[in-house]
């Protein structure tokens, strides 16, 4: 079967964006295609997947077809894909799957959102439309609420507290805040992240990420048009996904995201890896708590020892075997909901070529991983890049 | 006379009767407490009668929801087309009181002893909080729901009726048995259970359905419970303004207001502690 390259890859910085959505997906994507180190033409692109909540409601039918024909895709068939914040890593995977199949050779994944031009009684609606409403929002929770729960059953049932959380705040606005594309792009103190604003009891400001705009972009390939493009692709080796009950009373335990165990264990099956073997991971902490939890589904960490390993801050740059969220992750980097899953992709590519920042680089990255959630963890995306095939 | 405290209520319970009162009070007039109304208080008193009575039917004056009643309770509400006339009926005073009475009781009220002075400032601006959200210009949707779905599930709602699904009880309701044919017989879960984690959001954060309600309490609370029935469930509390919430701490469900919207209450289950 066909193998499947990253051949380019680019973003529009995170955070308040003076764009609309034309104009923001038309930048991202002209960053991806300029990206690309051979001659390129977004004419060559034969399918493209967009992820986006289309928050605000501004844009709800027909995205992608509004989007791509601001970016030289004409004609070809597009559409929108929706899985709450795990859109565009959803949006990856049925790109790389339309290429497996053999039926496409060029493929665009992206994904886009728009959310900072909202009143806050608007975008508090839009924050919350994927979560259980029948169940879970009319008991008041939104996601904060949700994390918030987990964060302290996860407190009760580990021996952890708080400051676990704030140690994963501090190292990714230390990542962040030497990224450019970053929304938040600067350090905070243990202290101050400990204070921080309580925002859903235990969890403060510093644990929640911001709302952002931005849009991100990705070409892949099929290995026989990736060799044309580029000397140095990036290669998709794993991609596994899956879903779960979408409110937390119906799971057997709110301290693990089932979703996230299966996703990953069939991405590393796929890519032939187990979790040691990954240099860097983009995983999904629109939360601190779900950082912690993360670590533990994706076996970078024992059950339980996840508050341990951000404590030892293991995940920071190059300070353990693998680093976590170099780009910031969502609490730094910023969490444009549809955008987040093909921007953590973004940060891959430019990882494994030795592209990003002198200083924000893991040393040797051979291989990575991204892990992009929906909502609570009702869904849930894993791919495992590497330099070379698996 | 010294009253019972029934699902946060004042209760007096007779042969023929039983009153149910709010507990608070102001300017020596009893009043509503935030999450409730007419028809809370009628939901307690029914189920509390229930406890000694069978109540075949049961007919609620004007302004009550009758069919929320009756999806809490499983009492037959009265049709008022048919002939006859309903053996049970409520009957609603100026002061946050309530009967359910016999037809035909003599009833009589007696002055309960509780009285729980309230902030003249908060309760004006709650039940303001009130008027404006049953307002049919009131559209907010952070978490709507919409007439035909609440009553949908208006009896796992109200009343906490679960499934039995291949030995083990479940609650909410789920429709597999419209895939494998099987209609699981229903079960009757206790309104109790113990706590298994908890939050409070800052009035900022609320869903916008709370939002006119959740900064005159400082933020809205949700508890996460281990139900006794062995299904688990996420409610708001009630009453919980001296609490502190701690692992494993009992709680009962109590019948109140969420919150309006296009001119209708959705009701629902609340938590409160036991001991209080």
């Amino acid at each position: 079967m066909v193998d499947v390259a990253v051949v380019g890859a680019g973003q529009t910085k995170y955070g308040n964006h003076p764009l609309g959505l034309k104009g923001m997906w038309a930048e991202a994507a002209s960053k991806a295609f300029s990206s690309v180190d051979g001659d390129f033409e977004p004419t060559s692109i034969d399918e493209a997947f967009i992820g986006t909540i289309a928050f605000g409601g501004a844009q709800l039918g027909n995205t992608a077809a509004l989007l791509t024909e601001h970016s030289g895709m004409d004609g070809i068939p597009v559409r929108r894909v929706e899985n709450a914040c795990a859109s565009s890593g959803f949006a990856l995977r049925d790109a790389w799957m339309a290429i497996k199949s053999g039926q496409a050779d060029v493929v665009v994944a992206g994904g886009i959102e728009k959310m900072n031009d909202l009143t806050p009684e608007r975008k508090r609606y839009w924050l919350g439309v994927s979560g259980d409403t029948e169940w879970e929002r009319l008991a008041g929770l939104t996601f904060p609420g949700t994390y918030a729960l987990m964060a302290r059953r996860y407190f009760h049932e580990f021996n952890a507290d708080h400051d676990d959380l704030v140690h994963v705040s501090v190292k990714n606005h230390l990542h962040g805040s030497m990224n450019p594309a970053a929304h938040i792009q600067k350090e905070v103190s243990f202290e101050k992240a400990a204070g921080g604003f309580m925002v859903a009891d235990p969890l403060t400001l510093y644990d929640c990420c911001p709302t952002s705009d931005g849009a991100s972009c990705v070409v892949l390939a099929a290995d026989h048009v990736a060799r044309k493009l580029t000397d140095t692709p990036v290669w998709v080796n794993g991609s596994g996904a899956a879903s779960d009950h979408l409110a937390l009373h119906d799971r057997p335990s709110i301290t693990q995201l089932k979703a996230t165990q299966i996703a990953s264990s069939r991405a590393y099956s796929m890519a032939g890896l187990t979790a040691s073997g990954i240099d860097l991971a983009e995983v999904h902490d629109c939360f601190t708590i779900a950082e912690v939890l993360a670590t533990e589904d994706l076996g970078f960490a024992k059950r339980g020892d996840g508050g341990v390993f951000a404590r030892e801050r293991e995940g920071q740059l190059n300070q353990g075997s693998t680093t976590v969220n170099a780009s910031g992750g969502l609490k730094s980097k910023g969490h444009p909901l549809g955008a987040t899953g093909t921007g953590q992709v973004v940060e891959v590519f430019k990882q494994l070529r030795g592209e990003v920042e002198s200083g924000r680089q893991v040393r040797d990255a051979q291989t990575a991983l991204t892990h992009n959630v929906g909502g609570s963890g009702a869904t849930c995306a894993v791919h495992v890049f590497g330099r070379d095939r698996s | 006379m010294t009253a019972e405290v029934w699902m946060g209520y004042l209760v007096d319970h007779q042969s023929d009767f039983t009153v149910v009162q709010s507990p608070f009070v102001l300017d020596s007039v009893r009043v509503f407490g935030a999450d409730s109304d007419a028809t809370t208080l009628a939901v307690a008193g029914v189920l509390h009668r229930l406890q000694h009575d069978f109540i075949e039917s049961i007919s609620v004056p004007d302004g009550m929801d009758g069919a929320s009643l009756s999806s809490a309770t499983h009492v037959v509400l009265h049709d008022i087309e048919a002939e006859g006339e309903a053996s049970w009926e409520v009957l609603m005073s100026d002061e946050a009181t309530v009967v359910v009475a016999r037809r035909g009781a003599s009833v009589e009220l007696q002055k309960l002893d509780v009285e729980i002075e309230v902030d003249r400032k908060f309760h004006t601006a709650m039940m303001d909080a009130w008027a404006r959200e049953l307002s049919n210009a009131h559209v907010s949707q952070g978490a709507y729901i919409s007439r035909a779905q609440y009553e949908e599930a208006a009896q796992s709602r109200l009343s906490m009726q679960g499934q039995v699904i291949r030995s083990t009880v479940s609650w909410p309701p789920r429709f597999s048995h419209l895939v494998d044919g099987d209609q699981p017989p229903l079960h009757q879960l206790q309104r109790a259970g113990a706590i298994q984690s908890w939050t409070t959001l800052s009035a900022a954060g609320a869903p916008s359905e709370f939002a006119l309600r959740a900064p005159l309490l400082g933020g809205i609370s949700t508890v996460f419970l281990q139900l006794d029935d062995g299904p688990r469930g996420v409610f708001l509390t009630v009453d919980d303004e001296d609490s502190t919430f701690t692992m494993d701490a009992r709680m009962e469900l109590v019948f109140r207001r969420l919150y309006a919207q296009e001119g209708f209450v959705r009701y629902g289950l609340k938590a409160r502690a036991i001991h209080i």
